[in-house]
């Protein structure tokens, strides 16, 4: 169990070794003056020994002290570094929500930049086409156009119908007239004819 | 086979493979890629994104052979992988195959005309809510519809007069659009079977290119606007009036587009992806390491693992976690 102890022990000066230098040595020395103070008889050099090792004790105590606020410190950084940790966890998980939120909203924006993409691929498809309203007008004017030329050739046809019927009466009353100056004509001759043979008669 | 023929016989391979397809398994966590010499390779994509990712986490977890020919088209269901490849439909369970099982559930054959061609699956697609699988058949032109219950063929839509490259679901409706080698985009009713409308693409001037020719190579919509590229320009369409809006702007021929928030992405014959927003500007274009995009994955499934991945002539799947740039590249051997 020595051994072990021992071991431990030797184990722990090597860590501590970093400024082992300075301090053990001077415990070391503190020790050893004291043992030589305690064996020494003269008084000033006694005394002188005396100052030496208060002072040498202060400056253990002194750099003991150090030690200690060194230590406070470091838990205190430690404490300080578990905050900052999970401060940054929290703003990971946060920032994570954050991508999937942004993953979706990318989803649905191009859900729409594609319709509207389609949207514009029709367009411009129909733009090829003219104008319904103009179309429509055109056809209006047309159709207007179209009456009136008609009525025209209406009016232009009754008139003919009527023309015609008026010379056709024209002509049938000239017909009959001329029919009636014939019969008259004939009429006459066979008078004078039957008036001719009557006097010959007569005579004879 | 001695090793060293056989080293040499794998490195050789690699250096032609092209993976085809791409599916991301239920839970998320699993990424299924088929290539053209009928392998399918899993890749555990959580192990691939964790922060302990070594080299090994970027090969598969598990690889095997599924078909003779090349696996042309992968799709998910809740709880299995269904793979395409030359005239034939298999499905996979995706639980066993994590565990390194690697049978198969079941497999079917589309009837089909005649027994001389066989003609390969170009594209599946998925309408969860009816159960129903709607696979493109290239070779004789026809879109067949599965019924995933009774594993019966149900419709077989008639009109494509080519190859049909790929197809896009249209959910509200309960269409589907099929795209092809003739040029034309085709409306199909999935209840009754019927043709509903026909788009020639490549008739329209704004975006016609026919110096490349008028086939049709990828599509997809959006219930409202369809997006669809290969010869002609890769256009965005407005579906109830028909008509083209916006050609995107002058690249090659595009072979997988896809539609994701606001944009558009876009893969092709260059080595790159396309971020294009759909009122037609290119917002980015991110280097890749295929020579050609041939497939397009996004994971959608689970936030974690939310990556796209791209595929095409090389051996090397890039991941991108941001889709602004690479982050890694899971390789198949």
């Amino acid at each position: 169990m020595g051994a072990v102890t021992d071991d431990e022990v030797i184990r722990k000066r090597l860590l501590i070794d970093g400024d082992g230098a300075g301090d053990d040595r001077r415990i070391n020395l503190l020790v050893k003056s004291f043992i030589k103070w305690c064996n020494s008889g003269s008084q000033e050099e006694g005394y002188s020994q005396y100052q030496r090792m208060l002072s040498t004790l202060s400056q253990c105590e002194f750099s003991m002290g150090k030690t200690l606020l060194v230590y406070d410190m470091n838990l205190r950084e430690m404490e300080n570094y578990e905050k900052i940790y999970k401060d940054i966890e929290n703003s990971i998980a946060a920032a994570h929500e954050k991508i999937s939120e942004c993953k979706k909203q990318i989803l649905q924006a191009k859900r729409i930049r594609k319709n509207r993409q389609e949207y514009d691929a029709l367009a411009k498809v129909i733009q090829h086409h003219p104008d319904r309203h103009e179309t429509l007008k055109q056809l209006e004017a047309l159709g207007k156009e179209l009456q009136h030329l008609s009525h025209i050739k209406e009016n232009v046809e009754d008139k003919l119908e009527l023309r015609r019927k008026q010379f056709h009466v024209l002509l049938s009353t000239i017909h009959e007239l001329q029919q009636t100056l014939e019969n008259d004509e004939k009429l006459s001759e066979a008078e004078e004819s039957q008036e001719t043979q009557m006097e010959t008669e007569a005579k004879q | 086979m001695a090793p060293a023929e056989q080293a040499v016989r794998r490195s050789l391979e690699l250096l032609h493979m092209s993976v085809f397809s791409q599916s991301v398994s239920p839970c998320g966590r699993y990424l299924a890629a088929g290539n053209n010499y009928g392998e399918i390779a899993i890749f555990s994509l959580s192990a691939a994104l964790s922060s302990e990712a070594k080299e090994e986490s970027k090969k598969p977890v598990v690889s095997f052979t599924a078909h003779d020919g090349p696996v042309y088209a992968l799709v998910s269901t809740d709880r299995q992988l269904l793979s395409a490849s030359d005239g034939e439909i298999k499905a996979w369970n995706w639980a066993e195959i994590v565990k390194k099982g690697c049978k198969e559930a079941w497999s079917r054959r589309p009837p089909l005309r005649s027994s001389l061609e066989v003609p390969e699956i170009n594209s599946l697609q998925l309408n969860t809510k009816v159960g129903q699988l709607a696979g493109a058949a290239g070779g004789d032109c026809a879109v067949r519809v599965m019924d995933l219950e009774s594993g019966a063929f149900t419709h077989e839509l008639r009109g494509h007069r080519d190859y049909v490259h790929c197809l896009a679901l249209r959910d509200q409706l309960h269409q589907c659009l099929s795209g092809g080698e003739d040029g034309t985009v085709r409306l199909w009713d999935l209840r009754t079977g019927a043709q509903v409308q026909v788009i020639e693409v490549h008739k329209y001037e704004e975006c016609s290119r026919p110096q490349n020719g008028k086939w049709i190579r990828c599509l997809a919509t959006d219930s409202d606007w369809m997006v669809c590229g290969g010869g002609p320009a890769l256009t965005l369409w407005h579906l109830r009036s028909v008509t083209p809006h916006h050609r995107l702007p002058r690249c090659r021929p595009q072979q997988h587009v896809l539609f994701y928030q606001d944009l558009l992405l876009a893969g092709g014959q260059g080595p790159a992806v396309h971020h294009l927003q759909l009122s037609g500007e290119v917002k980015a274009r991110i280097p890749c390491t295929p020579r050609a995009v041939l497939s397009l994955c996004l994971n959608e499934r689970s936030p974690e693992h939310k990556v796209l991945t791209a595929a095409g002539s090389s051996p090397k799947i890039d991941v991108f976690t941001n889709l602004g740039y690479r982050a890694f590249s899971l390789a198949f051997a």
